[in-house]
């Protein structure tokens, strides 16, 4: 290691225990937690070891500034907290909300901290499943800021320990949804975990960390948590899923399923464990999801546009396939098919997009979606066949001038052999 | 056809050209099958200048053009991608007749008095055919020349006071750039051509005037004994045979193995894995993996620079140091450097391509 990596890393090792030395002298400057960092371990749950990681701390906040009392009365137990009229010590569960909305719903306050802070968060709470069973019937078994943000070791949203980041989040809200004794009396399933870890959703986050797949915060709201109704919930899924939800809306079954009481969208695709979809969805006698309503022997109108919405992507599917198999191997062969693939690209694009659009259940324009893309495979097929027909052009004319070249060789050869038995004449 | 040469022959003399060609006498002997790797060079680097040409008057040299071009070329150009295909194959066996002609020259001892120019005209075109190799190796301003040339190049700037400014010499600049690329471009297809054909002249013309070297133990044979053909036009035809059967080969090699194109150059870009040299370089680019950080005092990218550096000039200057040579006499110890440095290159390319 050269004497330059060396100086730097005494340096990183000065500053580092430098700023570790500051952060300890705040803390004992702090009256509260000189005193209760003597007594922590009697608390159930330990203050000290988390408050360094506190976003609060870390912006100066002190335990005053939630708690109350003055921080700088030490060895005085009265006058740092019960003689101070600001002291507020330890709230209710239900004053929970309120207190720490003092700052939270303080738009100017937060703006302090983060010019663009949500400050909603409370009078969301009031509007949520869990706001409504607390304030209005004095439930006390319902998730609080701190059943889901934690205490004493509040953690900024985006940080991946946080309880609240999504990787977490389904086990955070798991942890009272998911117990069975704690629910009893809600009228609600536990499984919803279980079945989101099987779900498209799941294997997005959990398997391919995927944070941008949806948790349970995305579907029923953070703090205005609340069970979607069967008439809004294509609401929630069509945030994302915009085209199959405008398609789904302008079709004749919209109507029909607002009549008959199906939710939209889980209806067909459930909500928790929302399967992966899969062309065999439409597969009537292979798996189709039609036949969750429909009977399986049914031969009518529902039938028949199954079969066509099947067959109109099976065929383009193995187009598809043809057409990657063939520009593959002209590829291999060393032939210039640059091009090809841009025709490929549009016929896998345009597949995705007749998928999305079998939500119309208009036939018509289902073809009309898969046209284009059926053109471009056809179209990268052609190219393809005519790449793989001039590489037969070049091997019969490599052949060619290969045969013309060898009798050329064999001509000279029979020169020298002439000319050598002139010359031994 | 008489009286058209006569006209020619009053007037340019072509009975004594005729005279000096046909004084040329081949030794047939057991190495006589070594003869025709100079001229299979010959014919390969015609081959290169044919296609060379022929890829000019369609390649557009830039970094927003010549992947463009090249494109065109393979894909549009009829025969484009034949002409291509036929100048990338040619190059690469141009430089593995090269070398095997400077071994079987090194062997056979023909580099001993009078031929040492000889020797010298050839090593320098076969560093000038390197040279070829490395400036076309960029042209088509694909991922892997362009992270090659970029490593390829750094090496220069590894030499001591100089390197620095060589480095910006030859990149045009600081980076690998389009600049970059218009100045191989100008390398490969007008200064290495003009400097590749004064001296291919110098050795053609010396190896016509001295004639054929024969190794020292065929010298001792005495004048009678030994066999001999004329080069023209029986050597000559021969020659032309072998050149066929060349040719065929690089046909296969055109239709059957092809250069890919790759993916356009893009400087942003992270280097793609399993950046190497084209293969005559791998010997080299793995002895300078191999060498540690630094040796002794010096560091290791210029203690290889040195290595090589000196290896070359001692290999240049062979004619000069073998004495024995010079005496008829084959010297063991240039014997067995000789194949030191064969066994040395083929285990370092080997090694390369395996790691």
């Amino acid at each position: 290691m050269s004497f330059r990596y060396l100086l730097i890393l005494l340096l990183g090792v000065f500053v580092f225990s430098q700023e570790a030395d500051s952060t300890k002298q705040e803390i004992e400057l702090d009256a509260c937690m000189s005193c209760h960092e003597e007594i922590d371990e009697d608390f159930d749950t330990p203050i000290m070891p988390h408050i360094m990681d506190d976003v609060h701390f870390k912006v100066g906040l002190g335990c005053a500034d939630c708690h109350g009392g003055d921080p700088e009365a030490f060895d005085d137990e009265d006058e740092s907290m019960w003689n101070v009229d600001s002291f507020i010590g330890v709230p209710e569960k239900s004053e929970l909300p309120d207190f720490c909305g003092t700052c939270h719903s303080d738009v100017r306050y937060m703006k302090k901290y983060n010019p663009q802070a949500k400050t909603d968060q409370v009078a969301q709470y009031k509007t949520s499943k869990h706001g409504i069973l607390l304030f209005e019937d004095d439930e006390e078994k319902v998730a609080v800021c701190t059943d889901c943000h934690s205490v004493h070791g509040i953690l900024e949203v985006d940080n991946p320990k946080a309880s609240v980041y999504p990787l977490n989040l389904p086990e955070t809200c798991a942890n009272c949804h998911s117990d069975a004794a704690y629910m009893e009396g809600f009228d609600i399933p536990t499984d919803q975990l279980d079945k989101y870890k099987s779900s498209v959703h799941g294997h997005a986050l959990f398997e391919r960390r995927d944070i941008s797949a949806p948790v349970c915060n995305d579907c029923h709201g953070n703090h205005g948590a609340t069970p979607p109704e069967f008439d809004d919930i294509s609401y929630v899924c069509s945030g994302c899923h915009v085209n199959n939800s405008d398609l789904f809306k302008k079709s004749h079954l919209n109507d029909l399923f607002i009549k008959e009481d199906i939710p939209q969208c889980i209806g067909c695709h459930s909500n928790h464990d929302i399967e992966k979809p899969t062309d065999e969805f439409l597969n009537w006698t292979g798996g189709s999801i039609c036949i969750n309503c429909h009977d399986e022997n049914e031969h009518g109108d529902s039938r028949k546009i199954a079969d066509t919405f099947y067959g109109i992507i099976d065929s383009m599917k193995q187009q598809i396939d043809i057409a990657d198999h063939l520009v593959e191997t002209a590829e291999k062969k060393g032939m210039e098919i640059s091009d090809l693939y841009y025709d490929l690209e549009e016929a896998h694009k345009s597949l995705i997009q007749t998928r999305t659009s079998i939500h119309s259940f208009n036939e018509e324009f289902v073809r009309e979606v898969a046209k284009p893309g059926n053109e471009s495979a056809l179209k990268a097929i052609e190219g393809a066949n005519k790449a793989l027909d001039e590489f037969d052009v070049r091997r019969k004319g490599l052949f060619f001038a290969s045969l013309i070249i060898s009798l050329l060789i064999v001509a000279i050869y029979l020169k020298i052999k002439d000319m050598e038995s002139e010359n031994n004449e | 056809m008489n009286k058209l040469y006569e006209w020619f022959n009053e007037r340019m003399d072509l009975d004594s050209i005729r005279a000096f060609m046909m004084k040329k006498k081949v030794p047939v002997f057991y190495g006589t099958v070594w003869y025709y790797l100079g001229g299979i060079s010959l014919f390969l680097f015609a081959v290169q200048v044919t296609t060379g040409i022929l890829l000019i008057l369609y390649y557009q040299p830039g970094s927003g053009t010549a992947f463009e071009s090249l494109k065109l070329i393979v894909g549009k150009v009829q025969f484009g991608w034949l002409i291509r295909e036929v100048h990338s194959w040619s190059a690469n066996l141009f430089v593995l007749f090269a070398f095997l002609h400077m071994f079987t020259v090194f062997f056979a001892k023909a580099y001993r008095k009078p031929r040492e120019i000889t020797w010298f005209s050839g090593m320098i075109l076969l560093m000038l055919g390197l040279g070829f190799g490395f400036s076309g190796y960029l042209l088509p301003w694909n991922e892997l020349a362009y992270f090659a040339t970029k490593v390829g190049s750094d090496i220069t700037g590894a030499i001591p006071v100089v390197g620095d400014f060589l480095l910006k010499l030859l990149r045009a600049g600081d980076e690998v750039s389009g600049a970059t690329l218009t100045r191989f471009y100008g390398i490969h297809i007008a200064i290495l051509p003009a400097i590749f054909t004064v001296v291919l002249g110098i050795h053609l013309a010396l190896v016509q005037t001295q004639g054929m070297s024969v190794p020292p133990e065929i010298e001792k044979i005495p004048e009678k004994d030994r066999k001999y053909m004329n080069f023209f036009p029986n050597f000559a035809i021969r020659d032309f045979l072998v050149w066929l059967f060349i040719l065929n080969i690089i046909a296969l090699l055109a239709v059957f193995f092809p250069w890919e194109l790759g993916l356009k150059a893009d400087a942003l870009a992270p280097a793609p894995a399993g950046i190497r040299p084209e293969w005559y370089f791998m010997f080299m680019f793995q002895t300078l993996k191999l060498i540690p950080p630094h040796v002794l005092f010096i560091e290791g990218e210029l203690f290889g620079i040195l290595m090589f550096s000196v290896g070359g000039l001692i290999w240049f200057l062979v004619p000069l140091l073998d004495k024995k040579a010079h005496k008829g006499e084959r010297s063991k110890f240039w014997h067995w450097f000789g194949i030191g440095l064969i066994v040395y290159m083929i285990v370092l390319t080997v090694w390369g391509y395996l790691v």
